[in-house]
């Protein structure tokens, strides 16, 4: 697993963004590996869906630095990060609900006979792919002309993912990829997780608010609170206080308790 | 049978929804419903008094006529269904269409009329202040082209202004397409009105007339370019001359078709003739077996078994009615207004009349000469526009933008080209509408395509478009188009009934349509 004598695949230095004259992020440093699930954690409006979507190519830095496998990147469109091999889903999963498993996973990028815009779609290849892709990550979809409307979350979210990952992302990136599903489909998520962390070489950035999730999963822990690091390490290192105390932006649970008592 | 929960697989879940379940959840099964229904009411409806059947083609709404007018209303209707059916799937309005229309055709009209210029005001200071025109370019005779050319160099970019100002600024479509509904009607009858001052022209009208039948331009040996009409009125020793340049074969032919027509001309004639002579026996036999005169009805049934006219005698054919035949059977020297404005499968319909018998009116002439061009336009567009739509990379654009615009966003949909495409797209559709207006009439009247725009709007709910975008067919728009086009015929034929049902018909279905769209999309959604 994670040795730190390799390259991080993703690296940020001293990264600042500024809405205006509010700061959310204040200089955020963050290594990623191949192969590994890196949890970020923090307290609501901590910066986190800031951050990934600087990683993303949604927002530009207002300073610091971007490091894809060693050379500085600087993004100026969600598009760029997605052909430097950063793959992001989203909270809302970029779905459109109303078309088919097929059209969303090409969704932008579908595979066409001639180039251009009126370029007519070769659909079988696509519809094979689609397939194909998403079984290797665990789900079988039983007809890729299904609307993604009638899938459930988790399926939805796996197809989210197998996107991602069939069109070269290196670093995949998931903002809260649990937070809507019932608990049955929140395990068939982290079992999607987990098969994509064996496929070896992709680093996973994972945004939770759950705990247990992160302790099974992550191999290392990112805590962020309003717009800083406030702690980071391995897994192994981390005792479970710790992780509790820091998700809650660096209070002391014994405190927490104390005034919950009053 | 008893698979166990671990051995179930998602596929197992999915066929168990069936083939009837599938079918009902198609957005064209609705509104193709409707269409077999009102087919067959205005079938059954337009069968003409006292007379009996069961097939609805016999009725007067599926002659030859009825399905050359109701084409043509459809076609019209179905083309800019199309431009704002489209544009309403990618989550947009156009309510400039019918403005557009309007527009549209005066330009080109104007421009066929008095040619085109490209004039500057400026200020002058000679003589007083006041305002100077130079004149850059002075085209004064530009050909149907050249004029369908600029009015799109000027609605397209309309289209794409619109579209630039709604991706932009965020406002709703229907804003902005509402200053353009305006806008454009104004801009239209200010225009008219400005060009209408000339000495020749009614002072302050809104109408561009006395355009040359374009489509109906020929070239006849000897005489050059002329229209159809004064070719047929030149004076014999000319026509004559024109019959010596037909070779023989034609001329056999064109003998014998008119032979034909006026062979069944007469028949008609002796036809109708025989029915007037026979009613008032017919009713003194009625009397007569009301009051019981036995030896009267005896008589009378005789007088009416015994009762024939002399047939009528046809007409000869002449070498005038020749010569007129031919030159009612050269070609258009004008092959882009006659692809607008004139008409199509002729030879077909001329087949249907003879040898066959079927296109033929009540005095024994042919009923129609064809269909309306506009017919195949709008088919050539809507078979483009399935395939754009179904099949290409930009279809899937489209539907994504309506669908979920965040979603296009970030999958590197590039939504602002697709929506300004559509807008421009919809622009389009309005212009070629217009175009074909303008060839088969020949005149522009600044009030064409009033209300158009919410007709193409309801033809494409009635079709199965979703108001908030990223649903519905092309399939759909042209069944919606068929549903509107056809109801007004459909009520009007229906006996004892006021002819405008058919709005109150039309505004339930587009309720009705509208619930329909929304719970199959709800359904496709999985929240239903
Ligand atoms: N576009 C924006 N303009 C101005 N302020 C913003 C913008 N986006 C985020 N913020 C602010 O930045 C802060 C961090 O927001 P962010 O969405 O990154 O939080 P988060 O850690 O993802 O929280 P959550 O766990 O609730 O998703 C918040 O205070 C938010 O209000
Ligand atoms: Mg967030």
């Amino acid at each position: 697993m994670a040795d730190n004598t390799a390259k991080p695949l993703i690296e940020t230095t001293g990264l600042v963004k500024k809405f205006g004259s509010f700061t959310a992020l204040n200089g955020v440093d963050l290594k990623v590996y191949p192969g590994e699930v890196h949890a970020l954690l923090g307290d609501n409006g901590a910066g986190k869906s800031t951050l990934i979507k600087i990683l993303s190519g949604v927002f530009k830095p207002t300073a610091g630095e971007i490091r894809v496998e060693g050379k500085p990147v600087s993004f100026t469109s969600p598009r760029d990060a997605t052909e430097a091999g950063i793959g992001t889903v989203y909270q809302d999963l970029a779905l459109n609900a109303l078309t088919s498993v097929t059209r969303n996973f090409f969704l932008g990028r579908e595979i066409t006979h001639f180039p251009g815009p009126f370029g007519v779609m070769k659909m079988r290849e696509m519809d094979e792919i689609a397939t194909r892709e998403m079984a290797k990550i665990g789900i079988n979809v039983a007809d890729p002309n299904q609307a993604v409307g009638t899938m459930s979350g988790g399926q939805r979210q796996t197809l989210a993912i197998a996107r991602a990952i069939y069109f070269g992302a290196k670093v995949l990136i998931l903002d809260e990829p649990t937070s809507a599903l019932g608990q049955k489909q929140q395990m068939e998520v982290l079992k999607t997780i987990r098969k994509v962390q064996k496929l070896g070489d992709i680093a996973i950035i994972l945004i939770t608010h759950n705990e247990i999730h992160a302790r099974l999963i992550a191999d290392r822990f990112t805590f962020l609170s309003l717009g800083e690091v406030i702690g980071q390490g391995a897994s192994k290192d981390l005792e479970g206080d710790d992780i509790k105390r820091l998700m809650a932006g660096g209070a002391e649970i014994g405190d927490l308790a104390k005034e919950l008592a009053v | 049978m008893n698979q166990t929960a671990s051995s179930r697989q998602e596929s197992d879940r999915l066929a168990s929804k069936g083939w009837l379940k599938s079918l009902l959840a198609r957005p064209e099964i609705g509104p193709i419903g409707v269409m077999l229904l009102l087919f067959g009411m205005l079938g059954y409806f337009s069968i003409p008094a006292g007379e009996f059947s069961l097939n609805p083609f016999a009725g007067e709404g599926f002659n030859a006529l009825g399905i050359r007018n109701n084409l043509r209303v459809i076609a019209q209707l179905g083309i800019i269904a199309l431009g704002a059916g489209l544009l309403i799937i990618a989550g947009e309005f156009d309510l400039s269409i019918g403005s557009m229309i309007g527009f549209a055709g005066a330009c080109m009209a104007m421009v066929l009329r008095w040619g085109f210029a490209i004039v500057i005001p400026y200020v002058s200071f000679e003589g007083g202040v006041h305002i100077e025109f130079f004149t850059l370019i002075y085209i004064e005779n530009v050909s149907p082209i050249g004029a369908i050319m600029i009015t799109m160099c000027f609605t397209l970019f309309f289209g794409w202004l619109q579209g630039y100002i709604v991706v932009r600024s965020g406002l709703p479509s229907f804003i902005v397409t509402l200053g353009g509904l305006f806008f454009l009607r104004g801009l239209t009858e200010v225009s008219l009105r400005a060009f209408n001052h000339r000495p020749d022209q009614t002072k302050g009208a809104t109408t561009v007339t006395e355009l040359p039948d374009m489509k109906n331009i020929i070239n006849v040996p000897g005489h050059g370019e002329i229209e159809r009409e004064a070719a047929k009125a030149l004076p014999e020793a000319d026509l004559q001359a024109i019959l010596q340049t037909v070779p023989a074969d034609t001329v056999a032919s064109i003998t014998e078709r008119l032979a034909y027509t006026y062979q069944r001309v007469a028949d008609a004639k002796t036809e109708i003739m025989a029915a007037k002579g026979v009613k008032p026996l017919e009713r003194a036999l009625e009397n007569a077996i009301e009051s019981g005169n036995e030896t009267m009805v005896a008589t009378i049934r005789e007088k009416i078994a015994n009762f024939t006219v002399t047939p009528v005698t046809p007409r000869t054919v002449t070498d005038l009615d020749v010569v007129r035949t031919y030159i009612d059977s050269i070609p258009s020297a004008q092959p882009v207004a006659n692809f607008f404005g004139g008409d199509i499968l002729e030879p077909i319909f001329d087949f249907l009349y003879f040898p066959v018998d079927w296109n033929t009116n009540n005095f024994g002439n042919q009923f129609a000469p064809g269909l309306y061009s506009c017919v195949m336009i709008w088919l050539i567009l809507a078979l483009l526009c399935y395939v754009v739509l179904s099949r290409t990379q930009a279809g899937n654009w489209i539907y994504s933008t309506g669908g979920n615009l965040q979603a296009a966003k970030a999958n590197g949909v590039p939504t602002d080209r697709v929506k300004i495409s559509l807008f421009v797209f919809s622009a389009f559709c309005a212009t070629i509408f217009a175009t074909c207006q303008v060839f088969e009439v020949n005149t522009a009247d600044a009030a064409k395509g009033n209300l158009k725009e919410l007709e193409a709007i309801a033809a494409a709910v009635i079709g199965g478009i979703v108001m908030t975008g990223g649903f519905g067919t092309v399939m759909g728009i042209i069944v919606g188009a068929f549903i509107f086009g056809i109801a007004k015929e459909a009520f009007f034929y229906i006996p004892g009934i006021d002819g405008s049902f058919y709005r109150v018909f039309l505004g339930l279905v587009i309720i009705a349509s509208a619930l329909l769209n929304e719970n199959i999309r709800k359904r496709i959604m999985g929240t239903l």
